[in-house]
């Protein structure tokens, strides 16, 4: 695991993580102060959870992405890559550590927004934050299903094409899977269109994890298991094409 | 212990290049452990015979074989410019080699607190350098390829350098590119590349200055 080593350390030392932690812990607690929450006190809680969540997003896909990017587009160009390469490290191997490097800080900043939502958003009644406990799970496992082969993908694009290539491809990816599909599955519904509608069959429907965060406001309860299953199971196939499609780009040195 | 020795075999034939030979060995080679110098004029396939050698490059025609635990330093390798070359030991390297690798930092005034994009030439290949000495396999053959470790290195770290390959050339079989500052530097090993053809010439006291009258 040595360049899973170097991969952290190397992400520790720049430091632009402490600006990631410092919004994820503080954001939720200031925004809702300059939010109509301060007229009406029954809003703080779901201004809250909507600026825990989407604060998490955001850095996710700023500076997730970005970091993932910029990780695989030095492993190639410096020659790291081809120095693991030389000592028995698969471009698999590779990836995977860089991977791993990242969603070693994603995912603390992810535990760190359910437990905000929990305790700083949770509703007083016992049998209500038993629920919230079970939706928090639900968001954290679905966010993290669906971030995970993003940054992959991230990795393995910008080691191919270049830094701002697998940033700009990936963040594009999410936006349109949290709210673009979206907007095509309202005009599908206003007018048929098979065209539009076929395209829509192969999107990545992020915005099933993303509609937790209205779920938590509108305190409308877990995803019924059968679904969350369901939806698990397809970020789970979308993990599956994005591995194989990582690993087909990723290339562990430039050519020369 | 006992343990295969590194080796590396280049079988004649064996022709390296990119699509289109570079260089052709006209009679095999073994080399075991030790240093071996690899000379050549610009150009003419150095890094391309270390890129072949650590199978990150297929040779266009021929075959190779090596025996032992294989880490290839390029020249141009750089690590992030933020992390400190202390760091960088603590992330690669074995918890019971640090010790002797800060230390010998220390002897040739390597500043591991300061960040690697603030390193001198000459301070980032010793980083490299230390890196990948103290990356070697004590339980096993080890083979480093070298990409010009010297430039920009000073003497005095150039010496104690290769004091160590002295001290360890049993288990580690180093093929170092190279193009040397002084004639008397001695070369027993010696794989030249002269023209489109590669060969070994192993002499007890060869020195730089008569194998370099061969290069063209």
């Amino acid at each position: 695991m040595r360049l899973f080593r170097l991969t952290f350390a190397t992400i520790l030392q720049r430091k632009a993580w402490v600006i990631c932690a410092f919004a994820i812990l503080v954001l939720p607690f200031v925004l809702p102060w300059i939010s109509s929450s301060t007229e009406k006190p029954i809003l703080e809680q779901p201004a809250r959870i909507l600026a825990a969540w989407n604060t998490l997003w955001i850095t996710t896909m700023v500076w997730g992405l970005f970091t993932a990017a910029r990780e695989g587009e030095s492993n190639a160009k410096t020659g790291i890559g081809e120095y693991f390469q030389t000592t028995g490290l698969s471009a698999t191997r590779q990836l995977f550590e860089i991977w791993l490097a990242v969603i070693c800080f994603i995912t603390p900043m992810a535990v760190a927004t359910a437990l905000i939502c929990q305790f700083g958003a949770g509703p007083a009644d016992p049998a209500e934050r038993s629920m919230w406990w079970v939706m928090n799970l639900q968001y954290v496992s679905l966010f993290l299903m669906v971030v995970a082969p993003l940054l992959a993908l991230a990795t393995a694009l910008a080691s191919r094409f270049g830094g701002i290539t697998g940033f700009a491809t990936t963040l594009c990816i999410t936006l349109y899977g949290l709210y673009g599909v979206g907007y095509l599955d309202n005009m599908v519904k206003i007018e048929e269109n098979a065209l539009i509608k076929s395209f829509l069959l192969f999107s990545p429907q992020y915005r099933f994890a993303g509609d937790l965060t209205q779920r938590f406001c509108l305190k409308s309860g877990p995803v019924p298991m059968d679904s969350y299953w369901t939806m698990l199971l397809y970020f789970a196939g979308i993990l599956a094409v994005f591995a194989g499609l990582s690993r087909l780009c990723f290339r562990s040195k430039t050519t020369a | 212990m006992n343990q295969v020795p590194p080796t590396i075999h280049l079988d004649s034939g064996l022709e390296i290049g990119y699509r289109d030979p570079i260089a052709r060995f006209g009679q095999s080679v073994e080399l075991t452990g030790g240093t071996h110098f690899l000379l050549a004029r610009n150009g003419r396939g150095k890094t391309t015979l270390l890129r072949t050698i650590a199978r990150t490059l297929k040779p266009v025609a021929g075959n190779l074989r090596t025996e032992g635990f294989t880490q290839y330093l390029p020249e141009d390798l750089r690590f992030d410019p933020e992390i400190t070359p202390g760091m960088l030991f603590r992330s690669l390297l074995p918890k019971d080699r640090l010790t002797q690798a800060l230390d010998l930092a220390g002897r040739i005034e390597l500043d591991v607190k300061k960040p690697y994009g603030r390193l001198s030439t000459g301070n980032r290949r010793k980083t490299n350098l230390i890196m990948a000495e103290f990356s070697v396999r004590e339980d096993r053959g080890n083979i480093l390829l070298l990409d010009e470790p010297f430039s920009g290195l000073d003497a005095f770290a150039r010496q104690i350098f290769e004091e160590i390959w002295k001290d360890s050339a049993a288990n580690v079989l180093r093929l170092v590119s190279c193009h040397p500052d002084y004639d008397s530097m001695e070369m027993p090993s010696a794989l030249l590349i002269e023209g489109k053809t590669a060969r070994h010439l192993n002499g007890g006291h060869q020195t730089w200055s008569e194998l370099k009258s061969l290069l063209n």
